[in-house]
Formats: structure tokens, sequence, C-alpha cells
């Protein structure tokens, strides 16, 4: 397995990958909401709710360059999206920024808008992720009644994607060996189905044999983890601290920024 | 067609969040009923199955650079049938948003309808249609083709019918729903021909998959199924109607955004400085501001006194967070190097 680099960090250990991990989920929830709520006309009011998963990510050792790399990985149809908007709404408006002044259209300032609240909302999402295993995170959705069926499907997933990815590329460096130019369209359909039929037949197989392992250890469709969940006082404080840093900036920075 | 947090509005997010819980909640619970504990190793394995899926490209015809991959809902409606098939693509989802930051977290709810929900119905029931009693391998073709194009299609429409009730974008929503059915058009087309292929392929080496349609064949009653698609479709028509209705085009819609955008900061060019002042007044102090003026003569300097206020709070805003994280990321870089020095 060389592909565990997505979530490497969740991994690490600081202050923060020691919180719980139900209280990180509701905070980046609230949080998400309270961003995607505000109106889409002020700028600023986002630079000031970016400071918070700034302020996680760099508490919790994440490298800058890793959260920015896979914002941008993630970016495509929300920049489409934003770029389109000043083809639309050409309606003039001038735009006073400290010592400087300049004039836009209405359409740029809503790209602008959706492009901060994007990269925001995502820091605040990759803080959430890159500081909490996968399987804590599980534990505590299941606590938050998620369906058993739908956590132990999760789990399977995570559990076997980088296996699979790893066996998809072993296939894909098979195919770039042998197929040195395009053949046309039919004989590629027909080498991929090809690839993707086996993928999939090893697939099944491989859950017989994880199937018939698990039965003969017993287990009866009950998803046991070691992983404790408790609210500690340290729980109590980070929540209350965003809760503070949140909603102080919503009644009382906003109003001030606009 | 991954929605984006930033596309909707809370009472967008919250009511498709609402709809994919209560729609997955009763998924689960049927599944529950059905499925014994052998097939969770398999559902969970083909979910890893449809990311490892997705990584193999394949060069499209007349497009030099594009390549084309698999979706693969319908793949898996075919093979697991529908219910259990949408539990894995919503696990696919979920995992895409919380592991590969793809689609945001309040754009979930979005996401699973649209990506796992209605692409599993549809594709299952076109798929069945086609290919009910004996099927020859004819119509397992054009059932499947048809499976994916629809089940593709009826996802993508529902990205700006989201987006519109929200009524975030600039974009005039016919043009955005025309863009998506166009790009569409070509991905359900790519996904008919791929999943062709692979089920081409699996009939020849391994038909027992195919044919008896893996375990959990929880069969749909055909009436039920039809009573969903009719329901789906008076919803989305009187949506669409609704849409038309408001939305004439983008300036208008622009218009009727307005009240709930207050405290827009730039400000308004306008010569006379009394309209500037009464309007910075109510823009400020009544509940919904409405910007009137804003057409107006352009070409002339903006009102001074009313912009350089705004002006400068948010440049003091901006500046102030600026600085706040370069001093928290200074701070964790120096204790971080004196803790390494003291080690």
């Amino acid at each position: 397995m060389h592909h565990a680099h997505i979530d490497k960090f969740a991994y690490q250990d600081s202050p923060v990958h020691r919180l719980d991990s139900r209280v990180k989920l509701v905070v980046v929830l609230v949080f998400t909401a309270v961003v995607v709520s505000l109106p889409r006309t002020s700028l600023s009011i986002l630079a000031c709710y970016a400071v918070g998963p700034f302020a996680i990510l760099v508490w919790a050792g994440i490298p800058l360059r890793f959260t920015f790399k896979q914002i941008l990985l993630v970016s495509p149809f929300v920049l489409v999206l934003a770029l389109s908007c000043p083809l639309y709404d050409r309606t003039p408006a001038a735009v006073a920024f400290g010592p400087f002044s300049w004039r836009l259209t209405l359409g740029w300032m809503r790209c602008f808008a959706i492009l901060a609240k994007f990269i925001v909302t995502m820091l605040a999402l990759i803080a959430l992720v890159s500081t909490t295993r996968f399987s804590d995170l599980l534990a505590g959705l299941q606590k938050l009644g998620l369906p058993r069926v739908l956590v132990i499907q999760l789990g399977f997933l995570y559990r076997y994607i980088f296996v699979l990815i790893d066996r998809a590329q072993h296939i894909l460096r098979a195919r770039a060996g042998r197929k040195l130019r395009n053949l046309g369209l039919k004989a590629e359909l027909k080498i991929a189905g090809a690839m993707l039929g086996s993928l999939f037949i090893r697939s099944i197989d491989t859950a017989e044999h994880i199937d018939t392992a698990m039965q003969a250890r017993g287990f009866d469709g009950k998803w046991r983890t070691l992983a404790k969940l408790r609210i500690r006082t340290a729980d109590c404080v980070f929540a209350s601290a965003a809760a503070a840093f949140i909603f102080t900036l919503y009644f009382f920075l906003k109003p001030l920024l606009q | 067609m991954h929605m984006a947090n930033e596309l909707l509005s809370l009472p967008v997010a919250a009511g498709t969040f609402a709809i994919a819980t209560a729609g997955l909640g009763l998924i689960c619970r049927k599944a529950g009923r059905i499925i014994s504990t052998d097939k969770l190793a398999l559902m969970g394995i083909l979910g890893a199955f449809v990311f490892a899926g997705q990584m193999v490209n394949f060069q499209l015809p007349g497009m030099p650079g594009t390549s084309g991959h698999m979706v693969g809902a319908v793949l898996l409606t075919i093979v697991l049938g529908p219910h259990l098939a949408a539990i894995v693509m919503s696990s696919v989802v979920i995992v895409q948003c919380l592991i590969f930051q793809d689609g945001g977290l309040l754009a979930l709810g979005c996401n699973i309808i649209n990506m796992a929900l209605v692409p599993c119905y549809i594709g299952y029931f076109l798929y069945r249609a086609f290919t009910a009693g004996r099927a020859s391998s004819l119509r397992v073709y054009v059932g499947t083709m048809l499976a994916c194009l629809v089940s593709i299609e009826a996802g993508a429409i529902l990205v700006p019918v989201q987006a519109a009730l929200a009524g975030v974008l600039a974009v005039p929503f016919s043009t955005f729903l025309i863009t998506m059915v166009g790009v569409h058009l070509l991905v359900g087309f790519v996904e008919g021909m791929i999943t062709v292929a692979v089920l081409g392929y699996m009939r020849q080496v391994r038909p027992d998959i195919i044919v008896d349609s893996l375990p959990g064949g929880a069969r749909l009653s055909r009436s039920a199924v039809l009573g969903t698609l009719a329901a789906f479709a008076i919803i989305t028509g009187a949506g669409l109607s609704l849409l038309a209705s408001d939305l004439p085009d983008g300036l208008e819609w622009s218009y009727a955004e307005r009240p709930d955008q207050p405290g827009f900061e730039p400000a308004v060019a306008n010569a006379d400085s009394t309209i500037a002042a009464v309007d910075r007044f109510q823009s400020k102090y009544s509940p919904l501001p409405d910007y009137s003026v804003r057409t107006s003569q352009f070409g002339e300097l903006p009102h001074e006194a009313a912009e350089v206020s705004t002006g400068w709070t948010s440049f003091a805003g901006v500046l102030g967070s600026a600085i706040t994280m370069a001093l928290i990321w200074l701070t964790a870089r120096i204790l971080r190097k004196k803790r390494s020095s003291v080690a």
C-alpha cells in the first residue's frame, strides 16, 4: 500500500487530534452553516472567519502547502461557476478597500464571494478531516445515530479503498506498458471494459475471502471499535471557544464591517 | 458534478439534508432486514471498487487529451439491486466528502440525492424495464445505455435546480441547465459505453454474476416505482415552472435578490449626495434595504464620504485577519523550533 497519503496527517498527534470526533464534527458543521449564511457581498468578514480554521490547522501541525494543494485539487467545478458570474451580472459597482478604490461589476464581487466562501469552508473541512482518524469519525457518527449498516459500509469502504486503488494502478501500469498509441474508440473501450471487469470480479472474490475469514472469527454483524469516546474538559473548552469565536464574529464584528 | 457549499443557501441545504437522511435511513432499515451479514464485506469492497474504477480511464476519440471514466452507479445497481447500490453509492459520496474533500459538508445531502439515490433507483428501474423476462443481449445493451444516460442526466438536472432554489448564482437558470445537460449527455454516453463493455466482459467470464444479479435481490414493485417516478417528475416540473416564472433572466434575477443582500459593500455611484446619503442610511437601518440606484450614472465619481468609511472598515477587517494568521503561524513555527531543539 503506497496510497495512504490522502489522510496521513490524521495519524499525527496533537491537542487537536486528541479532541472528541463528535465535538469537532458538530463545530465544523455549525461553522460551515454560519459561513454559508453570511451575506454574499461582504468579503472582509470572510477573512475574519478564515482565522479560526487556520489557527486549528497550524496548531495541529498540518502543512499549509498540503492544505492549499488540496483546496486547489477540488476547486474546478466551483471555479467554473464562480468565473461565469462576471459574464452575466455586469452591473457596475465601485469598490473601496482601504486606500484603494476601483471599479468592478457585481458579477466579479459575487465571484470573489463564492470563491472566498469555498476556501473558508474547505479550510474548516480539511481541519476536521486531517485531525481526525476516519475510524474515530465513524465511531462518533455511530454515536450520533448513523444507521449500523451505513457505518459498517463506510468502515469497509475506507479499509479497502487504498488496496483496490493499488490494484487499479497495477492494471493501469500493465496497460501503459503494452499500449503505445491510441487504438481507436472500440478497442480502447474493450480494453477498459476488460480492465474494469477483471477488477470487479477480483473485488467480489476478495469479498468472499474476507467474509469467510470474518465468519471464522465470529463476525455477527456488529461493529466493535476500541475507540473510547469521552467528552472531556478539553472538548468542552474547545467547543465553547469555537462557539465564542463564531458568534462573536457574527453578532459583533459583522455589523461593524458592513 | 459535486455540489459545493457555496452554491446553496441554508434552507436548501437543510431541506436536501433532511430528504437524504430520511431516504437513506429508510433504505438502511429495509436493507437491514434483507441482507445477511455475509453481504456486508461485499458491499464495502464494491464501494472501494467504485473509487478504483474511476481511475481506469480511456481515451475519447476526436478530443485529444480528454479521457473518460466510469461513474459506476448503474453497474452497481444492476449487480446489487437498487437498495444496496444506493447504500454503497451514498457511502462513496460520504467518503469523497470526508476524505477527498470533494463536495462540501453542507452539500452532502444534495450530493447523496443527486449522485446516489436518484441514479441508482432510476437506473435500476430502466434496466429492469428493458430486460424483464428473458433478456436478449440487445435488450441488455439498450437498457444499460438508457439507464446510464437518464440516471446521470436526472442527477445533473437537480444541480442547477438546487442552486437556483438557493439563488446564489448570477448565471441564468436556463444557461446553467443547458450546460449541465449538455455536458452530462456526454458523461452519460461514455458511462453507458463503458458499462456495456464491462457487462459484456463479465458475461463472457463470469455469467453467473450478471444472470442472477448477485445477492440481496430486492425486487421493486413496479407500481411503487412508477408512482415515485411520477411524483418526482411532478415535483421537478413544478419546481422548474416556478423558477421559470420567477426568474425570466439574469438581470431580473439579480434584482429579485437584492433584498437578501444587506450591507452591500461597495458604495454606489451617484452624483446626488443626498440620494447617496439617504441610501446609505436606508441600507444601514432598514431590515430589507433596496438598492435602486446602482444602475445609474457610473461615469461619475462615487460619493466619497460614504465610500471611505466602508472601505476602511473592511480594509481593517481583512488586514487584521491577515496579521492574526501571520502571528499564529509564526508562533507555531517558533514553538516547534524550540521543541525540536530541546529534543
